[in-house]
């Protein structure tokens, strides 16, 4: 991007930015900005509503009454989270004439990609722990990066959101805690889910940059969407949770991960990005399966929707 | 397919009857019930509220973006107390030397002088 091309309404617009105001929802945008804002907001609310369905798996075998009061708390959450997310997104895309109908096609279409975490199995309860402990973990890492977003709108919404999140990231750790001072049955289970995530876990923060951002990251950063990079973000996620994991002693199932010394940087093996790309493409594990539960639940629904809508309101 | 209509309805939410209602967010819904049952279920599935509103976004009028900035900058320290906060050290200096009888005789607040 080169500045000196811009209209007086973008260098003004670019200024407000830079000097930490934040923007409104009716406020003047480059049609740019709208883009990435939206491209951004959609892939997230769309990954909230997806996230909600490998838990629910385990709603029905919680193993007691209080952990499955819990873990359904957590999944009507996520739920809520793509509410509050789809109705940022939409109130961007009104000028478009477009709204949550065309979210939930793109979705269905492939069109939308959701985050690469909730095309995985969960096959035992430990997963449901690992879910809540980590991948929300890693997921507060990235949310509260976009607190500082310059859309005022998606920031508020983080606000709420971050605020649930530590809920589920304590209902999770719960889990583990429990299987990890349970029986060695228990412990291996929380193990091999453990290896089972752990490549996924990486691969959540996409590929690291080198030294090359692409041009939508560049621009996110020009417009303080974001600020910092999928690999910055990864590092922190590193410092804050592999000592952690240590701790109750589990292995981690990568040998050559250590922190440099001196420049605290944590070198890892990379996951498989060509797998990474297979997965977010809807060939993961699970992808059919919960895309397909979640397109047949959205056409069964498709009378009440009608019922409610304005159309059928008396008077 | 035909697009479904619903309206967006900003709501807002009193913590405490002597607090004001505050804004919390919006939902989208066809009527007045709907957008309070959906508040209740979106935004309170925690805390508690003593009074929950919705009102219809299109009944909301704003201040456009250079209007909103207008307002900001202007100073208006001398609406407040910020521009008297000198008066504390000047009736802690009169409560340890009263003014004598002469120096009641003329001078302004601006001309007089402390020490
Ligand atoms: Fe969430
Ligand atoms: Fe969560």
């Amino acid at each position: 991007m080169v500045e000196e091309q811009f209209t007086d309404q973008e260098a003004y617009f670019l200024e407000r930015v830079d000097r930490g105001d934040r923007i409104e929802a009716e406020d003047w945008m480059p049609e740019d900005y709208r883009q990435q804002l939206v491209r951004l907001i959609a892939m997230h609310a769309v990954s909230e509503i997806m996230g909600a369905l490998p838990e629910k798996e385990w709603v029905p075998r919680a193993p007691t009454l209080y952990r499955r009061l819990a873990i359904t708390a957590k999944v009507q959450d996520e739920v809520g989270h793509g509410q509050l997310l789809i109705r940022v997104a939409e109130d961007l895309m009104r000028p478009w004439d477009k709204n949550r109908e065309d979210i939930m096609e793109d979705l269905f279409t492939g069109r939308l990609k959701y985050h690469n975490v909730f095309h995985m199995a969960t096959p035992t309860w430990a997963d449901a722990g690992i879910i809540g402990w980590l991948v929300d973990g890693a997921a507060v890492i990235t949310q509260g990066m976009s607190l500082s977003c310059s859309y005022a709108p998606y920031a508020r919404a983080l606000q709420r959101i971050v605020e649930e999140e530590g809920f589920h990231i304590q209902h999770g750790e719960s889990i583990c805690m429990a299987l990890a001072e349970g029986t060695p049955m228990q412990r291996a289970m929380l193990q091999d889910a453990l290896n089972r995530w752990w490549p996924a876990l990486l691969m959540f923060f996409g590929p690291p940059e080198k030294s090359q951002l692409s041009t939508h990251q560049l621009r996110n950063i020009r417009y303080r969407i974001r600020s910092k990079t999928n690999e910055e973000l990864r590092q922190r996620f590193f410092t804050k949770y592999v000592h952690r994991i240590w701790s109750l002693g589990l292995t981690i199932p990568d040998p050559t991960l250590r922190q440099d010394p001196v420049t605290k940087e944590w070198i890892y093996q990379q996951p498989d990005w060509n797998e990474f790309r297979e997965i977010v493409n809807n060939h993961g594990p699970r992808s059919e399966a919960r895309l397909g539960l979640r397109s047949t639940t959205y056409q069964e629904g498709e009378w009440v929707r009608r019922l409610i809508s304005t159309a059928h309101r008396a008077g | 397919m035909e697009r479904l209509d619903f309206d967006v309805y900003e709501v807002f939410a009193q913590s405490d009857p002597l607090k004001p209602h505050v804004h919390v967010f919006n939902v989208l819904a066809s009527t007045p019930d709907m957008a309070l049952a959906l508040a209740e279920e979106n935004f309170f599935r925690r805390e508690g509220f003593v009074n929950l509103w919705v009102v219809r976004r299109d009944a909301i009028h704003q201040l456009g973006y250079q209007d909103r900035e207008g307002f900001r900058k202007s100073e208006k320290t001398y609406r407040t107390t910020e521009d008297y906060k000198y008066l504390r050290d000047k009736w802690r200096h009169y409560r340890e030397h009263p003014m004598s009888a002469e120096d009641r005789t003329g001078g302004t607040r601006d001309g007089s002088v402390v020490d």
